[in-house]
């Protein structure tokens, strides 16, 4: 009985293969867009801090320098305390000769440290990799070892030469073996790797007597050596543990995480009404079936087993499905947000997809209770279908009607309280998305009855024009609502969810573009890198400085030096500033301020701080942060608070003046050039690059402007994408629906030929009937959209980022968000349209 | 020469395809219907009733042979202009489900009407008028799942006629209904057909019907046999 049954069952499903590709899709589109999402993040990551122990080898914690390096010095105290398990490391970025457009990691290792602390590549067996290498490395000069791979690309031979591209000229590294990879990630960093010994990084990195780093591996007593080491070290050294390093930059990337899987959830949720949808489909045109089973003594139970078992499978396969398609998207998005983590974070220098089975498993899980909450509807309805009478199709609807109407009543609920979690849920980034999904739920739920009302709005209205054949549309959207009803809230979903995301980046842009404009004041802009600290960069910055002072037509300089402090404990991007008079209208304060402010900033201990700063150590003015000097703590007052998007972790502004009472100079990293009136701009830029050396640059403050505003198109690349990715997917939905629509009224468009109505003019009423159900669709994602877009602003990007903006309309988007919705559902309408029309009306009379 | 033919049938040939069975349901068919004939088909179930009357209507195009209608041969014509030719000259009933769900009583009954012509404020009243007729005035704008089985029947006669077809056809009009509805069913398309002098064809197993027909056929061995 039981096989029977699901025969019985399973025979239907293949009959309509159409619904049942498109239910699996739907499960796998959305499926895939949040595995793909969670992979490409977690890889990021994780290739991060593998990349890392290519050359840190087992090493637990490491000793860094706020900024300047740290000096070689500790490393042998260190030694002499008795500290063993230490390595340490000189690193920096080179260019070579032979391929001046990428950047090559230089790594100097001590090869003669412990076998604990050795990387793979090192300690591993490998034929073609003697420890002779090593000797060699230390004792020749100027030595290096480099991947094979790259030295082929490079057609660099054994015993072959390299040259670096230094400050002053080029470097010649003798290539006197080859690195043996031993994984993927390990083979992406070794093509971009070299390795020295300290020495002859030290030297060709301009960085004698300095370290980047000192690796440690601690074993036992972890926390009583931990406290040994504190004590030895100097005011601008910090140990960390590389777990809580890894936290901080799974802390420092959460945000732009959290987001990222909300657009993956949003995917999801799309994909939830196509499997709703589908699963109707299939329950109803089966309601004769059922009604001769149950007659035939099968029990509600077993139909709602029926069912859902059906929903199993299909789950599974979309699921299997997904999570393969999610492996090679992941793929595609990995370049995207290692890109965009490397703009706006921190550098990663591989990326290699990386697939743990928890990961799977969580999609797994995520796909099939998707499905099995979308099925239980009709699975129920399933249930409560009678025996004896099979109910007209018109019936149904008008039950669902009442339905539709209850429902209103519960999204009125949700709507409400998504907007309360929103306002009323503090600083929680997880709940500001969870109400924005609340809200366009809500909204979801209630685009059927808002849809009713339209249709009889437009009916009222143009009625008249209309004759009965231009209404048969406007009552097919209305008497099918709950396909049609379906389609169009997936429809709206997305789409709000583009108009809500297209005004916030907007805002986000005008914010952006406003803020650039007032904080680049100077004409030109010089940019001395600063990541290596050379002894004579001090000197050599104060003598441009001086140049570039005297130069004709130059009128005021100001300059800056990003570095880092050590504030509370946490390594804190700061900038010191020492400031021409024009510079100051350069700074935006969220506040009121007086003008003493700047010469409090001169005199003493004070910082400003920028506003995503001041949010997330939830800091008010007159506070005070502790910053390490070399002379100990000290506490810093914050005097005001400043607008600023170049980061979303927020850093510390201090005057120049101040800072050298406290650190030591370390020269400049960036010169701003104020020209004279009338100076001719050109010239002066040209006049000023003749004086500079290796990678020093001038740049326009428009070419800053145009290169920022790039830079900002590209961190939401990866949104536009994932946005595209949903609107596929509601694509998926209203296609699906509109073809179980167009199955559904088979006989009833039968009789319309029958009548005389012809195969063209039938494709047109269901072509206007689509576009109507799409301008729906449209018209309700507007003022969804600017909820979402409100909540995005002014809770979630506020949260997630500590970036306050203005709301900026723009009327173009709601226009194109209604055209996407029209466009997408008259596309989605053709094929169901074109299959309709092509019906033999003898073989659609059959139908019933 | 004779009365003219309303329909005249020459050679039909027509069959299904059923995954690689050749499925022959005519063959040779000839018939001749004068104006204003009532012909009853008579048939077991699967004989082929309905599709000698979708043969005619032009929604089922034959393999082979000629239907002539009103002097237009049909099987000459491509889909689309048979259904052109449809909407001028045939009226359909059919067993059940004849209305568009999603449009009033006077909707359906206008529809076939917009479809030739320009509606009139006239249209509208006889409309209205024919309802009347057919003691269904008060439900001008109720949606046919509103109607029972004989009420619906009876707007599907009236949709049939609306347009004056000068060929009626009906497939099992009363199949559905009850002993007394069906009644009044034919007593209607008595009334309004063979008073109208219009050409009607209806399949049905209904005996009453029988005795009103001017011929009776039957199909055996797929082709008509006159009872
Ligand atoms: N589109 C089609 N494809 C395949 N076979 C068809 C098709 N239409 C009809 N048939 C077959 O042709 C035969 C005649 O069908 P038809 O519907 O004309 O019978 P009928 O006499 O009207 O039967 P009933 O009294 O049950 O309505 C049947 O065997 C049917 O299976
Ligand atoms: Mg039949």
């Amino acid at each position: 009985m039981n096989s029977l049954l699901q025969r019985a069952s399973r025979n239907f499903l293949w009959q309509h293969p159409w619904q049942l590709v498109l239910a699996i899709l739907g499960i796998a589109l959305g499926v895939a867009v949040v595995i793909a999402i969670d992979l490409a993040m977690e890889s990021s990551l994780n290739s991060f801090n593998q990349a890392t122990k290519v050359y840190t080898g087992s090493a637990t914690h490491r000793i860094i320098a706020s900024d300047g390096g740290l000096d070689e010095k500790l490393y042998s105290q260190l030694r002499v305390k008795g500290f063993s398990h230490l390595s340490p490391l000189v690193t920096g970025y080179v260019k070579l000769a032979q391929a001046e457009q990428e950047s090559f990691k230089l790594v100097g290792i001590d090869p003669f440290i412990e076998k604990t602390l050795q990387s793979g590549w090192q300690s591993g067996q490998n034929e073609n990799f003697s420890p002779v290498l090593f000797t060699r490395l230390m004792t020749e000069p100027n030595t290096a070892l480099l991947s094979q791979k790259t030295a082929q690309r490079l057609h660099v031979p054994l015993n072959g030469q390299l040259s670096l591209v230094t400050r002053q000229d080029q470097q010649p590294l003798t290539v006197i073996g080859f690195l043996p990879d031993t994984n993927a990630v390990s083979e992406q960093v070794l093509a971009k790797l070299i390795i020295t010994d300290i020495a002859t990084a030290q030297e060709v990195l301009g960085l004698s007597g300095k370290l980047s780093s000192i690796e440690i591996l601690l074993a036992n007593d972890v926390s009583k050596t931990e406290a040994a080491i504190q004590s030895l070290l100097p005011g601008n050294a910090l140990l960390l543990s590389l777990e809580s390093q890894e936290q901080s930059l799974r802390e420092m990337t959460r945000a732009f995480s959290i987001n990222l899987n909300a657009l993956g959830l949003l995917s999801l949720l799309v994909g939830m009404f196509l499997i709703y949808n589908t699963m109707t489909f299939l329950v109803m045109q089966r309601r004769r079936l059922i009604g001769s089973l149950r007659l035939l003594g099968v029990t509600r139970q077993q139909i709602f087993t029926l069912i859902l078992s059906e929903a199993f499978f299909l789950a599974l396969i979309g699921t299997l499905i997904g999570i393969a398609l999610g492996v090679v998207l992941g793929q595609g998005l990995l370049q995207l947000i290692s890109g965009t983590i490397n703009a706006i974070y921190f550098r990663i220098d591989a990326t290699v997809l990386t697939v743990t089975p928890f990961q799977l498993g969580k999609g797994m899980l995520l796909g099939m209770s998707v499905t099995f909450f979308a099925v239980l509807p009709p699975a129920f309805e399933a249930t409560r279908l009678s025996p004896v009478k099979v109910m007209a199709r018109s019936q149904l609807e008008s039950g669902s009607r009442r339905l539709i109407k209850r429902v209103g009543f519960i999204s009125g609920i949700l709507i409400a309280s998504g907007l309360a979690v929103a306002f009323l849920s503090g600083n929680s980034i997880n709940f500001g998305l969870a109400s924005i999904f609340l809200i366009l739920f809500g909204f979801g739920l209630l685009t059927p009855v808002l849809t009713l009302w339209l249709m009889k709005f437009i009916e009222r209205v143009f009625g008249r024009f209309l004759g009965v054949l231009g209404r048969l549309p406007v009552r097919m959207v209305s008497a099918e609502i709950s396909r049609t009803g379906i389609a169009i809230a997936a429809l709206m979903i997305a789409v709000s969810a583009t108009i809500g995301m297209d005004l916030m980046i907007g805002s986000f842009r005008q914010t952006v573009a406003q803020w650039l404009h007032s904080s680049l004041p100077a004409d030109l802009y010089l940019a001395l890198p600063g990541d290596q600290m050379t002894a004579e960069k001090p000197l050599s910055d104060q003598q441009l400085k001086e140049k570039i002072a005297q130069l004709d037509g130059v009128g005021m300089v100001s300059t800056a030096l990003q570095t880092k402090l050590l504030a509370e404990g946490e390594l804190t991007k700061t900038t010191v500033f020492e400031l021409a008079e024009k510079s100051k209208q350069g700074f935006i304060f969220k506040h009121n301020m007086d003008n003493s402010l700047w010469d409090r900033l001169e005199h003493q201990p004070t910082v400003i701080v920028t506003e995503p700063y001041a949010y997330h150590h939830a800091i008010r003015i007159g506070q005070k942060i502790d910053l390490k000097t070399n002379q100990g703590a000290l506490g810093f007052e914050v005097i005001g608070i400043n607008a600023d998007y170049s980061g979303d972790q927020g850093h510390l502004i201090m005057s120049r003046q101040n800072y050298l009472r406290y650190w030591p100079d370390l020269g400049y990293t960036g010169i701003g050039v104020y020209a004279r009136d009338g100076a001719d701009l050109k010239n002066l830029e040209s006049r000023i690059s003749q004086l500079l050396t290796g990678q020093q640059v001038v740049k326009s403050n428009q070419a800053i402007y145009k290169a920022s505003m790039e830079l900002f198109e590209q961190t939401f690349t990866i949104t536009e994408a994932l946005r595209w990715l949903s609107a596929a997917i509601a694509f998926v939905g209203v296609f699906s629906a509109l073809m179980a629509l167009q199955f559904e009224r088979t006989r009833q468009l039968g009789i319309l030929r029958a009548i005389g109505i012809t195969s063209r003019q039938l494709s047109v009423l269901i072509i206007c009937e689509t576009g109507l159900m799409g301008l729906v669709a449209g018209l309700l994602a507007i003022p969804v959209g600017f909820v979402v877009a409100y909540v995005l602003i002014f809770v979630v990007y506020q949260r997630s980022f500590g970036w306050t903006m203005a709301f900026y309309f723009d009327s173009g988007v709601l226009f194109q968000g209604i055209v996407l919705a029209f466009v997408a559902a008259l596309l989605a309408g053709v094929l169901p349209a074109l299959k309709m029309a092509q019906t033999h009306p003898a073989e659609a009379l059959r139908t019933e | 020469m004779e009365k003219p033919s309303a329909i005249s049938i020459k050679q039909l040939n027509k069959s299904y395809r059923e995954s690689d069975q050749q499925h022959v349901i005519f063959s040779d068919l000839d018939m001749q219907v004068s104006r204003g004939e009532f012909i009853v088909l008579l048939g077991r179930s699967g004989s082929g009733k309905s599709t000698f009357l979708n043969l005619i209507s032009g929604i089922d195009p034959p393999d082979s042979g000629k239907i002539i209608i009103n002097g237009t041969d049909i099987s000459a014509l491509s889909e689309q202009d048979r259904t052109l030719f449809r909407r001028h000259h045939i009226g359909i009933v059919f067993q059940a489900y004849n209305l568009i769900p999603t449009l009033t009583v006077a909707e359906n009954l206008l529809l076939p009407l917009e479809l030739i012509k320009r509606l009139t404020r006239k249209d509208r009243d006889d409309v209205a008028e024919l309802l009347d007729k057919l003691k269904l005035s008060g439900r001008l704008d109720s949606y046919p799942d509103c109607l029972s089985g004989g009420e619906q029947q009876r707007v599907a006669i009236a949709r049939a006629l609306i347009h004056d077809p000068s060929v009626i056809l009906a497939d099992e009009p009363t199949g559905n209904l009850d002993l007394d509805t069906a009644g009044q069913v034919l007593e209607l398309l008595d009334i309004l057909v063979k008073k109208a002098g219009k050409t009607m064809i209806m399949a049905t197993h209904s005996q009453e019907v029988i005795g009103q027909a001017d011929r009776v056929y039957s199909i055996k061995n797929q082709s008509l046999q006159r009872e």
